[in-house]
């Protein structure tokens, strides 16, 4: 009942983040140099069609004006036209942020089995030669930036040796499967389409890896600092004087204690991640929504840049609230900090 | 489950993932690739790949030569009434829509309609259309407001949409009244036209994909491709790949030189190079100092090192003759040409007012970061000036800052580096877009030149309906207007592009290029051998 108020609680706080980044955005992509209608239709397009365009995006009434139609008309679920794609901009999301989506998972996958499995290992033989191994390679993929790897990952597996796509999300011919979920390879799975599962995941490796190098890599020095760190504890000097195995200790008392720091730090890398792909979206041609917010900006396309960084600040906000709620279940005492707390 | 069971699964799926292939591939694929995003409906697109699109999946009244002089194509003949207010178009019988319908005088005069209400892509070329009429089936004639000579040259623009197929998809209500979106929505992934290539799947933000369409009414090569694809996507890395891996048969135009180069080495893959029309200016602010004195400059034409622009920045490139490209109908290939001469450039510095004080009155350059070759065209132009005294301040700025600054006359700088096509393929667009006082506070003059002499000679000559006449009339303004040294005319742009020319015969890369933005990639005259290309991949 209390875990049901906890959530409660920050879905309300929720809203009024979401709010406050609306106004903020709202505000900033409007105040930005450049005439949206005008870079929508092109520098030769007639005064009249601009004029028209700029009457049906209210851009000549004053900003409040402005911010009321988009919240009343956004309250009935309409997010506008995006002045670039000419859609609506509810469906380019519908259809840009599964894609975006099934790379971060698989990024995520990645992230957390590599990085949590590298950290262990580095943290079971800490102050070894394997430690040392495994502190070089992570400083290496923290400091590499994401784009580095996608453009050597497509110059030795696309261009060398030629094994994996460079680009898309299916190669043309292989159909794709009926969209449920939108992400290629799930739906691909849940309707049988194994071909084109194959296709999508081959697709995906580089472009997902190339995410997750940076962050897995933080993952592992994270863990491993919290292993060594509860290592040194009472309770664990405890158990290993009453003779309980070393591997029981650290598979049973030591890991579950030792992944709070990396599971908080992975949710934010996780939704970071979801924001920070688009050059590696722009790299591989992935169909995201980062690169359709990039896009947004670098085109004054304002509903597109205000429903993207929502969308983008929601993620982040979910994601919090579950690390917190993964974080409060592995971890009685802030559970019940919480608990007291209320 | 055993060691050994568990290795024979991942082996399995590795072997799954790294074997599966295509299915369906075409037989002789082509594919481009360019910047997006990409549009399909003629009345919304006008950029570069939204063009390449029409051509290909659109058909039009007359179709441009290699010199862009106007061919029968739906319209089979054609006549200008004398006061040159009408013009009238007789249609082939029998061109048959993708979905099998006939393509009629209707469709015609609905494309029309269309274009000129939405106001957007072509729309701008229309302006003088007063109103369309289709007298009979295979008849259509339009009336404009005032006489406009060049009107069959705007006419490549007219992409002919099927009229039912548009009217059965119109989303109502919408922003056109009872013609709702006017279909717009509809023509945003799918294609209403006649052309040679027809819509297959175009996931918005990664790529348009085309076949050919079986039933064309004009002749397509045997080796044209059956498939071809633009893809969206400039990135240098993904572009050498692919053409590594013979993926892509030509790469876009926007490939910085290194790209170039390293694309260049691979087997197989030529450079390959054509003059589309654009030309590059340093516009010169005629009503501030100090670029309002006439002195101050022809000095600086004088000063400028054409040679070392076209010889070591912009290689390939050609000096400018004046203002209009040289491949536009319409240039006069006669008039006087600027070249380096420090001791003019000094004696007409000395006529010039600010002479003496030339500390006083630096002299603004904004050039836009891409290409980014501007930069050295800007530093060249600094260090130039340099050598009579001339102080020059380069400012790197973004192409939507620009558009701002030359908004209004106080804003613009004294020179502004920008590149221009023409709106149709004849110098009267040119001239009339870059000079004309109507074009002042838009990105396409910076000298606000705001000449009542000028307005009255190009209007003139836009209205005169005799091509000979009219070109005659094109000469006499071009010298007009080097007189007048309100720009430093500093090249004819070579567009280049790596292309596959171990199995791509590719007529713009061998001479036959057409001077208007789109046409060169038109898939039916391409071709396309496969046999070559699976050679090459061997």
């Amino acid at each position: 009942m209390r875990g049901i108020k906890f959530l409660a609680k920050r879905l309300v706080y929720s809203v009024f983040v979401l709010v406050g980044l609306s106004i903020l955005i709202f505000t900033i992509a409007r105040v930005m140099p450049g005439h949206p209608a005008r870079m929508a239709l092109g520098a030769r397009a007639p005064e009249w069609a601009v004029e028209r365009l700029r009457e049906e995006m209210h851009l000549n009434e004053p900003l409040y004006v402005q911010y009321y139609y988009w919240v009343n008309d956004a309250l009935h679920g309409d997010l506008g036209m995006s002045l670039v794609t000419r859609r609506s901009v509810a469906n380019d999301i519908k259809e840009f942020f599964p894609a975006s989506l099934e790379l971060a998972l698989y990024a995520g996958i990645f992230m957390g089995i590599i990085g949590i499995i590298l950290g262990t290992i580095s943290g079971w033989y800490s102050n070894t030669w394997v430690d040392n191994l495994v502190r070089m390679i992570s400083y290496i993929g923290i400091i590499t930036p994401s784009f580095v790897w996608a453009i050597f990952f497509v110059l030795i597996f696309g261009y060398l040796l030629a094994l994996f796509p460079t680009m898309g999300r299916l190669t043309p011919g292989v159909g794709p499967p009926p969209s449920i979920t939108g992400m290629v390879t799930l739906d691909a799975l849940i309707t049988g389409h194994f071909a084109a599962f194959f296709d999508a995941l081959k697709h995906l490796l580089l472009p997902a890896i190339s995410l997750a190098l940076g962050p897995l890599s933080q993952e592992a020095r994270i863990t491993r600092s919290s292993l060594v760190d509860n290592a040194k504890k009472d309770y664990v000097a405890s158990e290993r004087s009453c003779g309980i195995p070393e591997r029981t200790i650290m598979f049973k008392y030591l890991l579950k204690p030792s992944f709070i720091p990396t599971i908080s730090i992975y949710g934010l890398d996780f939704a970071a991640i979801l924001g920070n792909a688009f050059l590696i979206e722009l790299i591989f041609n992935w169909p995201g929504l980062s690169r359709y917010g990039m896009n947004a900006m670098l085109q004054k396309d304002l509903n597109a840049m205000i429903a993207v960084i929502l969308v983008f600040g929601l993620i982040f906000i979910i994601v919090n609230i579950i690390v917190d709620l993964i974080v409060g279940y592995l971890d009685p005492r802030i559970r019940l900090g919480v608990e007291r707390a209320q | 489950m055993s060691k050994i069971m568990k290795i024979l699964l991942i082996s399995l799926c590795i072997g799954g993932i790294l074997s599966l292939g295509v299915a369906g591939a075409a037989e002789r694929p082509f594919r481009t690739n360019w910047s997006w995003p990409t549009y399909i409906d003629p009345a919304v697109g006008s950029d570069f790949s939204s063009s390449v699109a029409f051509v290909n999946l659109y058909d039009t009244l007359l179709y441009p030569d290699v010199k862009g002089n106007p061919q029968p194509h739906v319209a089979k003949s054609w006549k200008a009434s004398a006061d040159g207010l009408t013009w009238t178009f007789h249609l082939r019988p029998g061109i048959k829509f993708h979905d099998g319908t006939e393509l009629t005088a209707e469709d015609v005069k609905f494309s029309m309609d269309r274009l000129t209400t939405i106001g957007e892509g072509y729309a701008y070329l229309f302006g003088k259309v007063a109103n369309t009429e289709a007298p009979d089936k295979y008849t259509v004639a339009f009336h404009l407001k005032e006489s406009f000579g060049p009107f069959l040259a705007t006419l490549f623009r007219l992409y002919i949409v099927n009229k039912d197929l548009v009217m059965a998809n119109i989303k109502r209500p919408g922003p056109y009244g009872d013609m709702g979106d006017y279909g717009k929505q509809y023509l945003l992934t799918h294609d209403a036209g006649s052309g040679p290539y027809v819509v297959k799947e175009f996931p918005l933000e990664e790529y348009l994909l085309m076949v050919q369409n079986p039933n064309y009414w004009q002749p397509i090569n045997l080796n044209a491709p059956d498939e071809y694809k633009m893809i969206g996507t400039c990135e240098p890395v993904t572009v050498r790949t692919m053409m590594s891996r013979r993926e892509l048969e030509i790469a876009d135009q926007w490939q910085p030189v290194e790209s170039l180069k390293a694309l260049e080495k691979i087997e197989g893959v030529e450079i390959g190079g054509f003059f589309s029309g654009s030309e590059h200016y340093y516009m010169m602010h005629t009503k501030k100092p100090p670029t309002d004195d006439i002195h101050f400059r022809k000095a600086m034409a004088w000063a400028m090192d054409y040679k070392t622009v076209v010889d070591k920045i912009y290689v390939g490139s050609v000096q400018a003759r004046g203002p209009v490209n040289q491949t536009i109908p319409g240039a006069d290939p006669t008039v006087f040409q600027y070249h380096r001469n420090l001791d003019k450039a000094m004696a007409e510095l000395k006529q010039s007012k600010y002479y003496g004080q030339l500390d006083k009155y630096p002299v603004v350059v904004d050039w836009v970061s891409i290409p980014a070759d501007n930069e050295k065209v800007a530093l060249l132009f600094m260090s130039t000036m340099a050598d009579i005294g001339i102080e020059v301040e380069i400012v790197k700025t973004p192409w939507g800052s620009i558009i701002e600054e030359m908004a209004t006359e106080e804003t613009s700088p004294n020179i502004a580096g920008v590149f221009v096509a023409p709106h149709y393929p004849e110098a009267g667009s040119l001239l009339a877009s870059r000079y004309g006082s109507k074009s002042v506070a838009t990105w396409e003059q910076n000298e606000w030149l705001l000449d009542p002499k000028f307005d009255a000679m190009i209007e003139d000559a836009l209205k005169t309906v005799d091509r000979e006449e009219r070109f005659a009339k094109y000469g006499k303004i071009q010298r007009y207007i080097i007189d007048l040294c309100p720009s430093l005319f500093l090249f004819d742009q070579l567009e280049k592009h790596a292309y596959q020319a171990a199995y791509t015969d590719w007529p713009a890369a061998r001479g036959e290029a057409i001077p208007i933005m789109g046409y060169n990639f038109a898939g039916r005259f391409i071709k396309v051998y496969s046999d070559k290309r699976t050679e090459l991949l061997k």
